[in-house]
């Protein structure tokens, strides 16, 4: 503190020294650079994990916050990945270090439950009488348990099929008419299927795998999902499981199946270098694809076997924890900031900052959204995607601690496929292990 | 006073100067001790305590479960794997990155105009950070826009998935890892060839032997310290990887490259299994120590010492 007080007034000196005024010039300077404690203003330590452009917009909603009110200031801080800020956070909650505020991804969320170190925003929310029909229904959907809403959702994405426009009409394709069912998509994928071009590609991660079973109504554990009491068993191995599978290998096996591995960038890579011609991604990096791929980019549903009903997608992203052992003034302040950042215009700046949904539905009235999707048509199709979803406890998504194991199992077994596995075989065994892990959880927490 | 008396003082003094040395020597070493105690023993003889529970997320032990998670870690394949990968990698690695620094440094170890210059080349490495390296790797191994598969394209030969092919993926870290530890293999066996006796390669000219011979009777055994040195430190260095890993694979595909320290890394802190990461770092810590004193009893035998 002394030094920055020091900082401060070496900086006022400096600025008196280049300006001609007197000594009341260095008093005003002064009391600007003061730090926020004599303001009076209450610190909110956030940690997020927002990278890049991400983080940037994420400041700048921080600043506009800041600047809305006298009372509070809330102070971002990055602390790596999702899994790295988690691993940080174990260290310190429950402790003084503990941040007020913590972006935790979507998968996180039993685990944060489960924490003991969390204060459920529901207190909040029944406090003041806050009307959390604003949000969109399949966001808050899964991020409330037995009726309690436990963190405020924030940043919010679905995977969507992204391809290639003009590899389309070389195909003789129509441009504008996406696969909707895995048969549309097999027959696209051989007719796109040329030289040094492939098909299609899912990225090597659980999260496609969830989304793609979830698509069909299936489930990933027992226990509905685990929302109707503890799971104890994956079932991600039965019939739409094998389904998604099934795709894999035909389409690996006839050859118009890209293996992109397990990194986001090799993926976008392979889709903006022609290797492959559609891909599945997240909505939030639809907008970033639109302006790198050096041909026109098409953005469709995510497809679904010709005999299963469409019940949508589960909503990935992060959401906004509020810690338990802090003062109630921190509390109030996470909790206004978390009120600020669902208003409508926040959430459309951030919409059109960063291609996450808005939570709230009426961020899509506002004018620069509209003018967004004037430029952008296809970032309709992702908000259009989430509208039209069902909620129910597939589309809710699954609620189980070991979330990171278990995708780690699913990737496992889809990069055996193109090994040659057998499909049900491999997703029996990804279940097994999935098993053991939810049996070692059950044995920690003394069930 | 008698004779008897005379010892008996004497030994007590004796004793004294004896206590009064080694409280000295202790009093030298303590900031030494508190600091391997702090940082070195102290977490060594938790981890051995953790190994024996099963831990709640924040690391804390609840359960006690005796040797449960070493017979888990017997039985699971997925440990199986890890272990597997892990020979083969230090096997792949080590050999090869110490024979490629031998040639390299017994190539530059001429006197030369401008060796200089390939000195720096060759122990450039060195200088590299693994995360940059490992980045580099990465688009060189990349299969759409990579070099390695451009070139196979030119040769109208069909590319290869070098890091997505559980055939390819551990082959290809550890090409990239002999690149990353060549460089400093080679500084130290430089200056190991840089410190024999020059009289017996004068001797050597003298009695007019061929290059091989010198190789084999003078060279290779006058550098024999510094290349069991640099096996040594190699080897633990290979057992221990993981930035690369991390960087380029992430233990995949199909846990072909899951070596045991980075699966420790995901236990620990992706899956939170605290008492299972344990018991697999303590599995390391012997097998790094049984294979440190065989080559101390076996490997060193064969070392020259002047």
């Amino acid at each position: 503190m002394k030094k920055l007080w020091i900082g401060s007034t070496a900086m006022a000196l400096l600025l008196a020294a280049c300006s001609s005024e007197t000594e009341e010039a260095v008093q005003t300077t002064d009391a600007t650079a003061a730090p926020a404690e004599d303001t009076g203003k209450t610190e909110v330590v956030f940690w997020h994990a927002m990278s890049g452009e991400l983080e940037t917009a994420l400041n700048t909603l921080v600043d506009d916050f800041n600047a809305s009110q006298e009372e509070y200031e809330v102070e971002p801080v990055f602390q790596g990945t999702y899994e790295e800020a988690l691993t940080k956070l174990n260290t310190v909650a429950g402790t003084d270090e503990s941040p007020a505020m913590m972006q935790v991804f979507e998968v996180g969320t039993k685990f944060m439950i489960d924490s003991g170190h969390i204060q459920p925003v529901q207190d909040f929310i029944d406090e003041e009488g806050f009307d959390t029909s604003i949000w969109e229904e399949n966001i808050t959907n899964y991020y409330s348990v037995d009726g309690v809403q436990y963190s405020m959702p924030f940043n919010s994405s679905t995977p969507v099929l992204i391809y290639n426009k003009d590899a389309f009409e070389a195909a003789g394709l129509d441009p504008e008419k996406s696969p909707m069912t895995y048969s549309e998509l097999k027959e696209a994928a051989t007719a796109l299927t040329e030289g040094e071009q492939k098909g299609f590609s899912i990225l090597n991660y659980g999260w496609f795998f969830e989304e793609l079973v979830a698509a069909q109504g299936g489930l990933f554990v027992d226990a509905e999902n685990g929302r109707e009491g503890q799971a104890t068993e994956a079932v991600f191995n039965g019939e739409e499981g094998l389904n998604v599978f099934n795709l894999i290998k035909d389409m690996h096996d006839e050859g118009t199946f890209y293996n992109s591995g397990q990194n986001w960038d090799d993926m976008r890579a392979a889709f903006q270098s022609g290797a492959t011609a559609m891909i599945l991604d997240s909505s939030a990096g639809v907008k970033g694809m639109i302006d790198n791929a050096p041909f026109e980019v098409g953005v469709g549903y995510l497809p679904v076997p010709d005999d299963a009903e469409r019940n949508g997608v589960i909503i990935g992203g992060a959401s906004l924890w509020m810690a338990d052992d802090i003062e109630a003034e921190q509390k109030q302040g996470a909790w206004e900031f978390m009120k600020y950042a669902s208003s409508a215009e926040a959430q459309a700046q951030w919409h059109v900052d960063t291609g996450y949904f808005a939570i709230n539905p009426a961020a899509y009235d506002e004018q620069v959204v509209v003018d967004q999707w004037a430029e952008y048509p296809q970032l309709k199709v992702t908000v259009d995607q989430l509208k039209e979803t069902q909620a129910n406890a597939a589309t809710g998504g699954a609620l189980i601690s070991v979330f990171p194991e278990a995708r780690q199992r699913v990737v496992n077994a889809m990069e055996s496929l193109y090994q040659g596995a057998d499909p049900q075989e491999a997703l029996d065994q990804a279940a097994e292990e999935t098993n053991r892990a939810l049996e070692v959880d059950a044995a920690k927490n003394g069930n | 006073m008698t004779t008897i008396q005379h010892e008996l003082a004497d030994r007590h003094v004796e004793r004294k100067r004896a206590w009064s040395n080694w409280a000295t020597g202790m009093l030298f070493l303590l900031p030494s001790l508190l600091l391997f105690g702090v940082f070195l023993f102290y977490p060594m003889v938790r981890t051995v305590y953790l190994s024996l529970f099963l831990t709640d997320s924040q690391g804390v032990p609840i359960v006690f479960v005796g040797w449960e998670n070493f017979l888990n870690l017997f039985q699971s394949t997925s440990f199986q794997i890890s272990a597997k990968a892990t020979a083969l990698f230090v096997l792949y690695t080590v050999p090869a990155g110490i024979v490629l620094a031998t040639a390299l440094a017994i190539l530059a170890n001429q006197k030369l105009r401008g060796i200089g210059l390939f000195r720096t080349m060759f122990s450039a490495t060195m200088g590299m950070s693994v995360a940059a390296s490992s980045v580099i790797w990465m688009f060189l191994f990349n299969p759409s826009i990579g070099l390695f598969n451009r070139i196979l394209a030119a040769l109208n030969i069909p590319g290869v998935q070098w890091l997505l092919d559980p055939q390819y993926a551990l082959l290809s870290v550890s090409i990239a890892t002999i690149w990353m530890n060549t460089g400093f293999a080679f500084l130290i066996l430089l200056g190991g060839l840089q410190n024999i006796d020059q009289s017996l390669y004068e001797s050597a000219r003298i009695a007019g032997v061929s290059e091989s011979y010198k190789l084999r009777k003078i060279t290779l055994p006058m550098l024999s310290p510094t290349l069991f040195f640099v096996t040594t430190v190699s080897l633990i260095n290979a057992f221990q990887t993981f930035g690369q890993i991390d960087l380029l694979t992430k233990g995949g595909p199909m846990e072909s490259t899951n070596v045991i320290v980075y699966s420790i890394y995901k236990d620990a802190f992706i899956n939170y299994n605290v008492g299972s990461a344990s018991a697999q770092a303590v599995l390391l810590f012997v097998a790094v120590l049984v294979v440190t004193v065989l080559q101390f009893k076996i490997g060193e035998r064969k070392v020259h010492y002047q």
